[in-house]
């Protein structure tokens, strides 16, 4: 079955060779999830990555169908990365 | 005093007066600075039932005690009035350079009171304080305002000013600083414009010390190297700009569109990030000392969109691109340039004109009124109305007043799409509730920059929110809101701050910037200390609106996102459930009703 990728921004990057804008089409077995397509590519499937099926929030063991569109996108907060934190027991005031 | 200066300069217009005051310790360490100090100050000097264009309105500017310091990205100020655009509360919020050099002028605050009988300027050089004559730069735009002050007072100097728009009262008119950075909503400009008072230029080297000025040292160099290591792997918001992120919202289907008849947009890849890289980007401009660096310098050097400047960021491309169905990127840099030369909020501009264009395709307004055809997709319509907005020309003088007093003007005040007559940034909230319950609760009026849900409904930090779900989005709001104005007051900037203030429990937990207020201050704040001044900031500023008049009753959207479903994408079929997040969020701030408890009052100290 078909279904289309679309990688934003920083992630085009990641995009096959030769991929014309942001998005490509590909050709996938019944089963298969949004991470075992994304991972291959490179797509961090941790927290630092925002994950669209159809426009819908998901996690990565998605599965998928005919004509579905993946959306992938870094999260961002000051350069990329989802926040770094400290442990507050080991911060002096 | 460490991190504060503790004092301020009160400028009476009226009576060409300058004095000095002291600022108590206590109201600082109990506001913070920036946005709380100045509230406290309005709440206690304005009467909110004044008329916002009258000279007993003040206009404060204020820095926080992370401003001018070594903290990344602490070089923020915020303007702060009675606007005349929401009749609630401006706190409008800018980078660029003004910011530390107004610090290092040696004031935290400065306060604007009264009228001038004739336009001036203030030139602030440390405690040499002079109100000089504008005339001779009254109708001139901001950037050759700028460089005239510039050769008449420092040539290292910073200058904020009001252009034209300003002059004329428009009620979306901004505040310029460094020529392309905006103090840009509520109509701050137009306050300014209507004290006569057309710039204020900032110099100096007094900077207060910090109490640990090496373990502030320390720690600033350590979170920059944690910014850096993010920006080195490639950030979006250096390479791009904020100017990816239409491609984010349209496949959220909340790229607003056409005055928010549609959530998609077909021509988003000729206006988003990546077409500006590949044709008029020049180059990445931070703002002063910034580690980020997500401004944009940009120019379109031929041709009758030719021009240069900094721009656009995402909002813009949103409100002038595709709310006006413009996916012309030349036309649309030329309308972005043209709103920070006249000083015009390119938010409330591309939305008042996006309102007109529909209500001309849908016959409301015809060409006798608006003296030209108004048609979605027309970039040369938009700078045309851009210019006429800024000059009061022809059917610009009613777009001055913004969306919200048009649509009224005609019958058909659903065309407006503002909360407490403010226009709305660029996330439609019909997909993306948690938005469409901080629009209608912001003390501001419609914005992103009082509380941005979207940091977890569109972009995942620190975690991510299901963007179509009104779970947990009362309390998820009320934290933002607070968070925001913890970083408002700071005088640092939400792109740094916002990974430093959430954890991934989401609970709010400032640890890092209560680090950094301590260091630089020495107020000795628990980071539940700095929360609770946040909460006490942004509760006073909820006691500002219920004695304005803008109350309860105006916690609420234009009809069009309560009533009718996104036509497309995923949120199709969507209207905001805000009948039952509001009084989730009454209930999670004990304020019944929408008023604050008398023991909530009690327990922040008001």
């Amino acid at each position: 079955m078909r279904v289309r990728v679309k990688l934003i921004a920083n992630y085009m990057k990641l995009l096959p060779p030769g991929t014309k804008g942001n998005t490509f089409e590909l050709e996938v077995a019944p089963g298969v999830t949004i991470g075992d397509v994304l991972g291959p590519l490179g797509v961090p499937l941790d927290d630092s990555t925002v994950l669209l099926l159809n426009g819908y929030q998901v996690e990565a063991d998605a599965l998928l169908s005919e004509q579905d569109m993946i959306t992938a996108f870094s999260a961002i907060a000051g350069g990329d990365r989802s926040l770094s934190q400290p442990d507050a027991q080991k911060i002096t005031m | 005093m460490y991190g504060w200066h503790g004092r301020l300069l009160r400028v009476d217009l009226t009576h060409q007066k300058v004095s000095i005051e002291p600022i108590a310790p206590q109201v600082l360490k109990d506001y913070i600075g920036g946005r709380g100090l100045a509230i406290r100050y309005l709440y206690d000097e304005v009467n909110p039932q004044v008329d916002p264009l009258s000279p007993d309105n003040k206009l404060i500017f204020t820095t926080g005690p992370l401003t001018a310091t070594t903290a990344p990205t602490g070089n923020r100020y915020m303007v702060v009035t009675k606007s005349p655009l929401t009749g609630a509360l401006a706190h409008s919020n800018s980078g660029g350079d003004f910011p530390t050099w107004m610090k290092r002028s040696g004031f935290d605050m400065y306060i604007f009171e009264g009228r001038a009988e004739s336009p001036v300027y203030v030139w602030v050089n440390e405690d040499d304080v002079q109100i000089r004559s504008a005339e001779h730069l009254w109708g001139k735009e901001v950037p050759e305002t700028t460089d005239a002050l510039l050769a008449e007072t420092h040539p290292e100097a910073k200058v904020a000013c009001i252009g034209p728009a300003g002059e004329n009262l428009a009620l979306m008119s901004a505040i310029m600083n460094d020529k392309h950075r905006a103090a840009a909503r509520s109509g701050v400009g137009a306050v300014m414009g209507s004290k006569n008072l057309k710039a204020v230029v900032a110099m100096g080297k007094k900077n207060p010390a910090f109490y640990d000025d090496a373990g502030m040292r320390a720690l600033s160099v350590e979170l920059s190297k944690e910014v850096g290591v993010d920006v080195k792997k490639g950030s979006n918001l250096r390479i791009y700009g904020t100017a990816y992120v239409p491609q984010v919202t349209n496949a959220l289907g909340i790229l607003p569109t056409r005055n928010f008849q549609a959530g998609t947009f077909e021509g988003v890849d000729k206006i988003d990030g990546v077409a500006l890289k590949n044709t008029y980007l020049i180059t990445h401009k931070p703002c002063y000392r910034c580690p980020i660096s997500c401004g944009r310098l940009t120019e379109v050097p031929e041709g009758k969109y030719a021009g240069k400047g900094e721009g656009p960021e995402y909002e813009t491309i949103a409100s002038l691109g595709s709310a006006c169905g413009v996916d012309d990127l030349a036309g649309l840099l030329k309308a972005n340039y043209r709103c920070n030369e006249l000083g015009l909020d390119t938010i409330s501009t591309g939305l008042t004109i996006a309102a007109a264009m529909e209500m001309y395709e849908k016959g409301i307004i015809t060409e006798e009124q608006t003296g030209m055809p108004l048609r979605f997709g027309d970039a040369d319509a938009v700078i045309e109305m851009v210019n006429r907005i800024g000059y009061r020309q022809g059917f610009g003088a009613i777009l001055a007043e913004g969306s919200y007093r048009l649509g009224e003007r005609y019958d058909h005040p659903e065309m407006s799409i503002t909360a407490r007559k403010q226009e709305f940034p660029g996330y439609d909230p019909r997909g993306s509730q948690g938005m469409g319950l901080l629009y209608a609760t912001s003390n501001k009026g419609a914005s992103h920059m009082e509380g941005d849900v979207a940091y977890e409904e569109v972009f995942g930090v620190p975690v991510k929110s299901d963007p179509l779900s009104t779970e947990g989005k009362a309390e998820l709001v009320a934290r933002f809101q607070d968070a925001f104005a913890l970083i408002d007051s700071g005088g640092i900037c939400v792109f740094f701050a916002i990974r430093y203030v959430f954890t991934k429990e989401r609970m709010v937990w400032p640890i890092r910037l209560t680090q950094l207020l301590n260091l630089t201050t020495g107020a000795n704040y628990t980071p539940e200390e700095a929360m609770q001044a946040a909460e006490r900031v942004y509760t006073l500023e909820r006691m500002f609106l219920l004695k304005a008049g803008s109350g309860p009753e105006q916690d609420t959207l234009s009809p069009r996102l309560l009533h009718e479903p996104l036509p497309d994408g995923p949120a199709k079929g969507r209207v905001v459930d805000l009948d039952k997040m509001l009084p989730e969020y009454y209930a999670y701030r004990n304020w019944p009703r929408g008023v604050p408890a008398p023991e909530k009052l009690a327990a922040l100290g008001l």
